[in-house]
């Protein structure tokens, strides 16, 4: 269960080596064990150096890939996890966990506990569950707050000591490295009562408990008749706990009103002590019915200290919050392009901001826009070949806005605009980016007086919501789009000769809404 | 060295970790173990550089202190070190103890013979026990981190060196189930659960019970010496036997452990206690406790694996990878017996659910579909170890996990092969023409990937993921005609698209050979033949072609070829060009190509090419289609340089060329015949490795032989019984010999070699032929005549010839059997031997003695007189 090492490597792109080790540290008990392990199949740790250049030779960090190298680009060579074999001085290493995120690639060497030859299967090895989460504390633990360099630098700094507490003998102890450097610091108390180890102290002052509800909805429209539009809330329900005592019990429900879309795929945090049956099993897997379960969702637990996510869902709500189309056609030398957008009535007018972006790849600088808005304006960035339709706080009345103009773009130039391998000729999509603040589109919310609290005190009790797009896209509608599987089987006109019960449970998904309204022709 | 600075110990720490290795490897490396050691102890250093300094040993205790005895000095050194820090709060007594513990381990010295040993482990179960270490071990507020260190660094032991704590096993279910102010649960947890583990493993292997040994108390620090036992007999046990995944281990298995009835209960309560506490525990560690109470009750009599029931809803709900994934190691260690079928397609909802919850990470939900394709199933169907989908996944329940376009390549690649496995099963299932199935779906994702690998200019890596997804589809549907021909179409087009993709084409025909090369090879082929010669993708074309030509529409590809040559203006274009000839010799080229080349010949701007040319032609003309084969095969010979001309020369060189190798075959000399008109030496062979067409010559030293003929042989392999050869010999005289052999074979390969075997003798003996027997009466007569013929010309002679145990009849029989033209046994034998050309050699052996012989001999030839004196002589010797 132990990891051999482990590294953190800056992705440096255009430098001679590609990137620079920025903290490593190995485990020679670990090594010594994979010695007898593996036996005939052990492969040492290397030195930094080689590593990393095998590493980022591996991960195709490397400016190289102008020629076929058949040790990289043979059809035979694939990864379908982030665990990767390392040619090393003619061997190779294995297995290594290693991602990519935020221009910091992120590696260990999790210990087999038995010969490597033949392989064993990943699933077998419980050290790899265990190299992901101590690579995912890690992340978490340096992004945690800002992403400014100087405190990037600083954190990792303090990794070392931090190591030292959460993971001395290369055996994980707690993935949140937040706690290992609380613990640092609450280390001098005597406990009367059992202290749980991911809770470094107590907490003293006033009681407050904030539960904050983030849905994202992600959205992919087509305008077309033989491909469904989807789109998903993705809910992260955010908890701090200010509260006195070792080991305080809280329940916090989740409550729908009554027209809610029921959560589903639900996840918690490990502190949740239980979970209802009907909390686990609601999936979206599963057609629903008007049987879905939809709450009260109750989570009890016992808080650690610091700010956690309580949990994550999704839900299918009826409709999009804003549905739209979009056409592009090439016209001689220049684009014509149309949009128009609608703000389903259901939804709170009331913005942080809304903006619809619609960037031209594989084309040169915009030269040349003539246009119409029906409401907001629009902003023209030349060199990057974008247009950005800024709507503002709200919607009018008729909750439905529209943009049509022409385009024309300049001589292609490789170095400045912008190169994409989806959006080849007409494929093409606008992105909506919008935030409402004290509004969920499931109508998800957190009831102060359902909060309840076993602790010394009344505490204060505060709650919040918000609504962010991600991934919102409009696809043109006049040329082809990439397409998941949901989207060509929700139209599969062969349900309809399913029995009728089933067939009932897919009318109600859209709620009554006809499918050809969805789609628009 | 002396005392060094903090500066100078930063700037000795940087150097050493820019390289440990070359910073052992000079001078200033030698002294960095004994400085580091000293040092610590040094008050003008502050405790943050001690940190770091310790933080070194921590990672490179083999480099610092490479060998037993200085680790076990360096040990030595660290626990006096702690011993005498004052007693105030220091930031150094954790790390020592860690660095002491990571001394003895990567040692190797840890063992009741090291001193450092038998100090560290009290210190250490002390600390742990929370027990009083008296004055100057640290103030009151470093108890309870100084606990945990301990218990961690007991665990790392026992890790290193299973059973180590076998004996504690009772102490340390004390000291977690203590109330009041208590030790630190989760280090003590993990301890004990490991220690639980392996000594359950130990006793199983030794087939002896616990002993009691989950209820005693008595702990070492009370002063007992420490007890190595277990551990000792637990050596064994750190042998890679013990995989990861419990259903493999079934040859470790517990069942051989037979707890008593009270045995058992104190076992069910210890994990009892364990599991009760587990919330307390981060969930990495959770999951640990859970893989080690896995591993200890996996097959133990008597010990339902329902104590972890409770815990399994808590975890199922969770998103944690290291939790589920201890699920999964309870699934594939109870199975059904913890987990229903109905429990285990919960399992599989939540873990499909897992792979694509957008709350996640994407290495997270690669990880957790390797997860579901290995699922652990209760009743598996498939073959062990093979990737599959697991029988309850049914298709509705991976829609959300199939492939898109705008999937990471590796999330892409992940989902297809999901895809690929649906596929299979959909076409056994269904009736094509569906047009939401998989398989179509599957056909519209690879037509999206091969237009995006057409993007000119794109990058590779989207070539390369067009590539990869194709060779996935081909292993895994090979033979699903129905999605192989459209990919082969779309390749095709791809190819049109974007030559410059040669090399991934050539690549991936190299791997997709036995599942789709040959009609992709067919379309390749016509997709190059078709364009006219001077493209600019000619290169391309050409390396393309090189792959894809054979005998097949050979006037096709000649014409290209002619139409090429024009363009081909330069060296590298010439030499694809001649590589592509070089690929019709060996697919067996006709006069088509004979034209070609001779057209080449006269007409490439570079000599060398044009030699080129000119070679393959004369080799065309000259060898036989087999031959040619070989010859322009893979080159055997390494090549030195990367050059394909030295290269294609070496492998020239090695087929057309009679190569030297150590002999195939082995000869002896086998009985005399003794027949016939001339002596004819029997060869025996003893075949080593196959060969073919095999030609032996034979040579005399002087002219003692007439000019021996050559054997030939078509074929012998080994194992398979070898005629003896007949080798018909013409002496000159009648004289012995060395005969000197050579042999010119063929190998399986089809090389020609030559090898010199080492000579055989011919003897005097092997030269003996009979005369024409007389009739019956007339043999004395007959043997008189020849005795009385032989003087005056000749000589005569008496020899003693001494007789070993078996006597005159015995030597005879055994030696001049043929030759006995007058016998009276046992006493008197006449005996006539023809030496060829044209010499004879009589014998009277008469009046034997108990002894010897005597022999009067008779020759007409002087010269082999000495010959026979030897002869005889040595026959005796020979018996």
């Amino acid at each position: 269960m132990a990891q051999r090492a482990v590294w953190l490597i800056s992705h440096e792109p255009g430098t001679p080596l590609g990137g620079t080790v920025r903290f490593s540290r190995r485990y020679p008990t670990v090594e010594k064990r994979a010695k007898v392990f593996n036996g005939t199949s052990y492969v040492p740790i290397p030195e930094d150096g080689p590593f990393l250049k095998s590493l980022l030779f591996e991960l195709r960090l490397l400016d190289e890939d102008r020629d076929f190298m058949e040790s990289r680009d043979s059809c035979s060579r694939i990864n379908k996890t982030s665990v990767y074999g390392l040619k090393v001085g003619g061997e190779e290493l294995w297995p290594v966990v290693a991602f990519l995120k935020n221009g910091i690639v992120y590696a260990c060497v999790p210990l087999v506990e038995q010969t490597l030859s033949p392989r064993p299967a990943l699933i077998s090895i419980s050290a790899i569950s265990q190299g992901f989460e101590l690579l995912f504390g890690i992340q978490d633990f340096l992004y945690s707050s800002q992403k400014i360099d100087t405190e990037l630098n600083t954190k990792l700094s303090q990794l070392p000591d931090l190591l030292l507490q959460a993971c001395p003998f290369g055996t994980l102890l707690d993935a949140n490295l937040q706690n290992s450097l609380d613990s640092i610091s609450f280390a001098s108390v005597t406990h009367p009562q059992k202290q749980p180890a991911w809770k470094a102290g107590t907490y003293k002052g006033k009681p407050q408990v904030s539960i904050s509800i983030t849905e994202k909805v992600k959205s992919m429209q087509y305008d077309k008749q033989d491909i469904a539009d989807t789109w998903q809330v993705v809910g992260t329900v955010t908890c701090k706990c200010d509260l006195e005592g070792i080991m305080p019990n809280v329940t916090i429900s989740l409550s729908l009103p009554t027209n809610g879309s029921p959560l589903q795929d639900i996840l918690v945090h490990p502190c949740v002590t239980s979970l209802d049956s009907a909390i686990l099993t609601s999936s979206s897997i599963d057609a629903m019915d008007d049987s879905a379960f939809s709450g009260p969702y109750k989570f009890p637990f016992t808080p650690p200290l610091e700010s956690f996510n309580l949990c994550y869902y999704t839900s299918q709500v009826p409709v999009p919050p804003i549905l739209g189309f979009y056409q592009m056609k090439e016209e001689e030398v220049q684009l014509k392009i149309t949009v128009n957008l609608k703000l389903h009535e259901s939804v709170k007018n009331n913005f942080e901001f809304c903006e619809a972006h619609i960037p031209f790849y594989n084309r040169g600088p915009i030269t040349h826009v003539e246009y119409k808005v029906s409401f907001g304006q629009l902003e023209v960035f030349r060199e990057k070949s974008l247009l950005i339709w800024i709507i503002g706080q709200k919607f009018p009345k008729s909750m439905e806005i529209s943009l049509s103009g022409t385009v024309t773009f300049g001589a292609k130039s490789h170095e400045k605009q912008p190169f994409d391998h989806i959006c080849i000729g007409g494929t093409a999509y606008l992105k909506l980016h919008f935030r409402i603040l004290d509004y969920t589109l499931t109508g998800c919310y957190a009831d102060q007086h359902s909060v309840q609290v076993f602790a010394s005190g009344k505490p204060k009790i505060n709650t919040h919501r918000k609504l962010i797009s991600s991934d919102y896209y409009i696809w043109n509608s006049k040329a082809p789009a990439p397409v998941t599987y949901g989207s060509l089987l929700l139209l599969d006109l062969s349900f309809l000769q399913t029995p009728l019960p089933q067939l009932k449970k897919k009318q109600l998904h859209f709620k009554g809404i006809p499918i050809q309204k969805l789609n628009r022709d | 060295m002396g005392l060094l600075s903090r500066e100078a110990w930063a700037q000795r720490l940087g150097a050493f970790r820019a390289s440990p290795s070359a910073y052992m490897a000079a001078p200033e490396g030698e002294d960095l173990g004994r400085d580091l050691l000293s040092d610590l102890r040094s008050e003008k250093l502050s405790e943050q550089t001690k940190v770091s300094m310790l933080a070194l040993s921590l990672e490179y205790p083999a480099q610092l202190w490479p060998d037993a005895p200085a680790a076990e000095a360096a040990a030595t050194s660290l626990l006096d070190t702690l011993v005498l820090l004052p007693p105030r709060p220091s930031a150094l007594r954790r790390p020592l103890l860690l660095a002491a513990t990571t001394a003895l381990v990567t040692g190797g010295v840890l063992g009741p013979t090291s001193g450092a040993s038998l100090r560290l482990l009290p210190l250490l179960l002390g600390l742990a026990s929370g027990g009083d270490l008296g004055r100057g071990f640290g103030p009151s507020s470093e108890q309870r981190p100084l606990q945990a260190t301990a218990c961690e660094c007991l665990r790392e032991l026992e890790s290193c060196k299973p059973g180590l704590l076998g004996g504690s096993l009772g102490l340390l279910r004390g000291l977690l189930g203590q109330e009041g102010p208590v030790a630190p649960v989760q280090p003590l947890s993990l301890l004990l659960a490991l220690a639980l583990r392996n000594t359950l493993v130990i006793q199983a292997r030794a087939r002896a019970s616990l002993q009691g040994l989950l209820t005693v108390r008595a702990s070492p620090p009370g002063g007992g010496p420490w007890n190595w036992t277990l551990a000792q007999e637990g050596e064994a046990h750190l042998q890679p036997q013990a995989p990861s995944w419990p259903a493999a281990e079934e040859e470790c298995g517990l069942s051989a452990l037979e707890p008593s009835p009270e045995e058992a209960r104190e076992l069910r309560a210890a994990v009892a206690q364990l599991l009760d506490t587990s919330y307390l525990l981060t969930p990495v560690a959770q999951a640990q406790l859970l893989w080690l109470l896995g591993w200890a009750l996996r097959g133990l009599r008597g010990q339902p694996p329902v104590l972890f029931k409770p815990q399994l809803v808590r975890l199922l709900g969770t998103a944690q990878l290291t939790l589920l994934h201890a699920v999964l190691a309870l699934k594939a260690a109870f199975g059904e017996a913890l987990f229903t079928a109905q429990d285990e397609a919960l399992l599989l909802r939540r873990l499909t659910l897992a792979a694509q919850h957008p709350a996640l990470p994407l290495p997270a939900h690669l990880f957790y579909l390797h997860c579901l394709l290995s699922f652990p199933e209760n009743c598996p169907l498939g073959p062990v170890g093979e990737e599959a989908a697991p029988l309850l996944l049914e298709p509705q329940l991976c829609r959300g996990l199939l492939p898109n376009l705008l999937h990471d390549p590796m999330a892409l690649l992940a989902r297809l092969h999901l895809l690929c496995l649906l596929c299979a099963e959909d076409e056994q299932k269904e009736e094509k023409g569906q047009a939401q199935s998989p398989c179509h779906y599957l056909q519209e994702l690879l037509a999206g990937l091969q237009q995006r690998a057409a993007l000119t200019g794109g990058p590779r890596a989207l070539a390369t993921l067009c590539f990869q997804a194709s060779y996935l589809v081909a292993h895994c549907l090979a033979g699903h005609h129905t999605v192989l021909a459209p990919l082969t179409h779309g390749l095709a087009q791809l190819y049109r698209a974007r030559p410059a993709l040669a090399p991934h084409f050539v690549d991936l025909l190299d791997r997709v050979a036995p599942e789709l090369g040959e009609p992709l090879r067919v379309v390749l082929r016509q997709e190059v033949v078709s364009r006219p010669g001077g493209d600019e993708a000619l290169r391309w074309h050409l390396q393309m072609l090189a792959k894809v030509a054979d005998r097949d529409a050979q006037s096709a590809t000649l014409g290209f070829l002619q139409a090429a040559a024009a363009h081909c203006t330069d060296w590298g274009l010439q030499q694809a060009l001649l590589r592509v000839c070089r690929a019709l010799l060996r697919a067996g080229g006709g006069g088509g190509l004979a034209d070609l080349l001779q057209a080449l010949a006269r007409q490439l701007e570079d000599p060398d090419g044009r030699d080129h040319a000119r070679l393959y032609y004369v080799l065309l003309s000259h060898l036989s289609g087999p031959k040619l084969g070989v010859a322009l095969g893979p080159s055997l010979a390494a090549p030195a340089l990367t050059s394909s001309l030295v290269a294609e020369n070496q492998g020239f060189a090695t087929a057309l060329m009679v190569q030297e190798a150590p002999a195939p075959i082995r000869l002896s000399v086998g009985p005399r015949r003794a027949e016939g008109p001339v002596p004819v030496l029997q060869l025996q062979v003893e075949v080593l490795e196959p060969v073919y067409s095999l030609e032996l010559r034979f040579r005399v030293e002087g002219q003692l032989y007439a000019p021996l003929g050559a054997v030939h042989v078509p074929c012998l392999c080994p194992g398979r019984p070898a005629r003896p050869l007949l080798l018909p010999l013409q002496p000159r005289r009648p004289a012995p010999a060395q005969l000197d052999i050579r042999a010119l074979y063929t190998k399986s390969t089809g090389l020609t070699c030559y090898t010199h075997l080492p000579p055989l003798p011919v003897k005097f003996a092997d030269l003996f032929l009979p005369f024409p027997k007389a009739p019956e009466g007339a043999r004395l007569g007959f043997f008189e005549e020849l005795w009385d013929s032989c003087l005056p010309k000749g000589t005569e002679s008496r020899l003693w010839c001494p007789l070993g145990p078996q006597g005159l009849e015995a030597l005879v029989s055994r030696h001049l059997e043929p030759f006995v033209v007058v016998a009276r046994p046992p006493t008197s034998y006449h005996i006539a031997i023809r030496l060829p050309p044209d010499s004879k050699l009589l014998l009277r052996l008469e009046a034997a003695q108990a002894d010897g012989v005597p022999v009067v001999l008779r020759t007409d030839d002087w010269a082999v007189l000495p010959l026979v004196g030897d002869y005889l002589r040595g026959l005796s010797a020979a018996v």
